[in-house]
């Protein structure tokens, strides 16, 4: 009892009023703003998180269709190099077969020349041999014939008919 | 007239020194009449002007004294949260302040030339006060002035609801408990500081022989100083979650 007498009322009234104050005080520059912003905080880490699993969805879903394109491009690049081979295949056969009867066309034009060149040639030693034969039957006429003058010119025929071939 | 004119052994203090210095006028009486008051006020300001300059240009990303700030404040409401769930989020700032209060008036009494207002029963009856009558206003609110008597009277009472005597004598067991409430905060908290702070006022006169002792006695003024104010707080939050209407549970 002798505690309780101890109580002052204006001493109370007073605390009241610098607790109030203080609680007023704290509540407009701690409580509410910290409070608010350590919500917000939560709140935007929180929403950050989020967009991180998001964008790493939707990069492992842009992969994924990358590796898909990817593949796909493989696929489809190997079957144009495989049209491709194909296509260098034909075209070296095309050439091949070109030039082999190019050459048997020049083979053959070559062997018509050269039978052409030959009869002609035969041609030519033909009417040689005609004119030698006549020029010196015409001379075995013109002179008398001795001996030794029909082995020379006999000689001398065999000679220029050597040249001709 | 507060206690400090009681014949305790007691550690100076500035207000009690200058009202020696102006004993025999009426403005060393009052120093000497308010010291306590002085010392909250002290308290009061010091508190005020941390919250002002830490949540002064409040950012997303804190500074060292917002950082502390913040630690305190989602601590505080984390406690009272923890016990009151989600919806006790409007208490915090009473219990919060509270807390934060009585503390630093309990450790001031450390500081020299200062003195733990919560040593005076007049500080503590006020702060309990404060208590009863936020708890009494949050259950007229929450539960109706019926509901409230309803709940005094031992609500859900089953089969005690076809007696009146019984739930009668509840109304009035209720009643006194609620009285004895803030009765039991200020005396347990008054007690408990005066004692910390007569310990270290008579360890104080045994000279360098006492001083391992003192501080001893100092360091169980701080543990006993937390743990005050954390019960101030916690039964404060209790008397809120024992008014509160518990439908769904």
């Amino acid at each position: 009892m002798e505690l309780l007498k101890s109580l002052s009322t204006s001493e109370i009234v007073a605390q009241i009023v610098s607790f109030l104050i203080l609680l007023t005080f704290l509540r407009i520059f701690a409580w509410k703003k910290l409070l608010k912003m350590l919500d917000d905080r939560r709140e935007r880490i929180a929403s950050e998180f989020k967009k991180i699993d998001d964008a790493q969805s939707e990069v492992a879903k842009l992969k994924a269709d990358y590796e898909n394109k990817l593949s796909s491009i493989e696929a489809e690049a190997r079957v144009k190099i495989q049209e491709a081979i194909a296509e260098g295949k034909k075209v070296s056969q095309e050439i091949r077969e070109g030039a082999r009867q190019e050459a048997r066309a020049i083979l053959d034009k070559a062997q018509e020349n050269i039978e052409l060149e030959i009869s002609k040639a035969k041609q030519e030693l033909k009417q040689k041999v005609i004119d030698l034969t006549l020029g010196t039957t015409e001379k075995l006429l013109r002179e008398k014939i001795t001996d030794d003058k029909d082995r020379r010119l006999a000689s001398d025929f065999l000679e220029e008919l050597g040249k001709v071939k | 007239m507060t206690e400090a004119h009681s014949s305790q052994p007691e550690l100076p203090n500035l207000a009690g020194l200058l009202a020696e210095k102006l004993h025999g006028t009426p403005f060393g009486h009052y120093i000497l009449l308010y010291e306590n008051i002085i010392f909250s006020l002290v308290i009061v300001v010091f508190l005020s002007l941390v919250a002002y300059f830490a949540s002064r240009k409040s950012s997303m990303i804190p500074g060292r004294l917002q950082l502390f700030m913040e630690i305190v404040v989602e601590g505080l409401d984390d406690f009272v949260c923890g016990i009151l769930g989600p919806k006790g989020k409007r208490f915090t700032p009473f219990v919060g302040t509270l807390f934060i209060y009585i503390l630093l008036m309990n450790l001031s009494g450390l500081i020299p030339f200062f003195k733990s207002a919560t040593s005076s029963l007049s500080t503590t009856a006020s702060l309990a006060v404060c208590v009863f009558i936020y708890v009494q206003y949050t259950a007229v609110k929450e539960n109706g002035f019926f509901g409230y008597v309803d709940h005094l009277m031992g609500n859900p009472r089953g089969i005690i609801a076809f007696t009146v005597f019984i739930p009668v004598l509840l109304f009035f067991i209720h009643i006194i408990s609620e009285l004895v409430k803030p009765l039991s905060l200020a005396l347990r908290l008054r007690s408990n500081v005066w004692a910390e702070d007569m310990l270290l006022a008579v360890t104080a006169q045994f000279g360098l022989g006492g001083v391992p002792l003192f501080l001893f006695n100092m360091f169980l003024t701080i543990l006993s100083s937390v743990m005050q104010a954390v019960v101030f707080s916690l039964l404060s939050t209790v008397y809120f979650a024992l008014v509160l209407p518990h439908h769904e549970e």
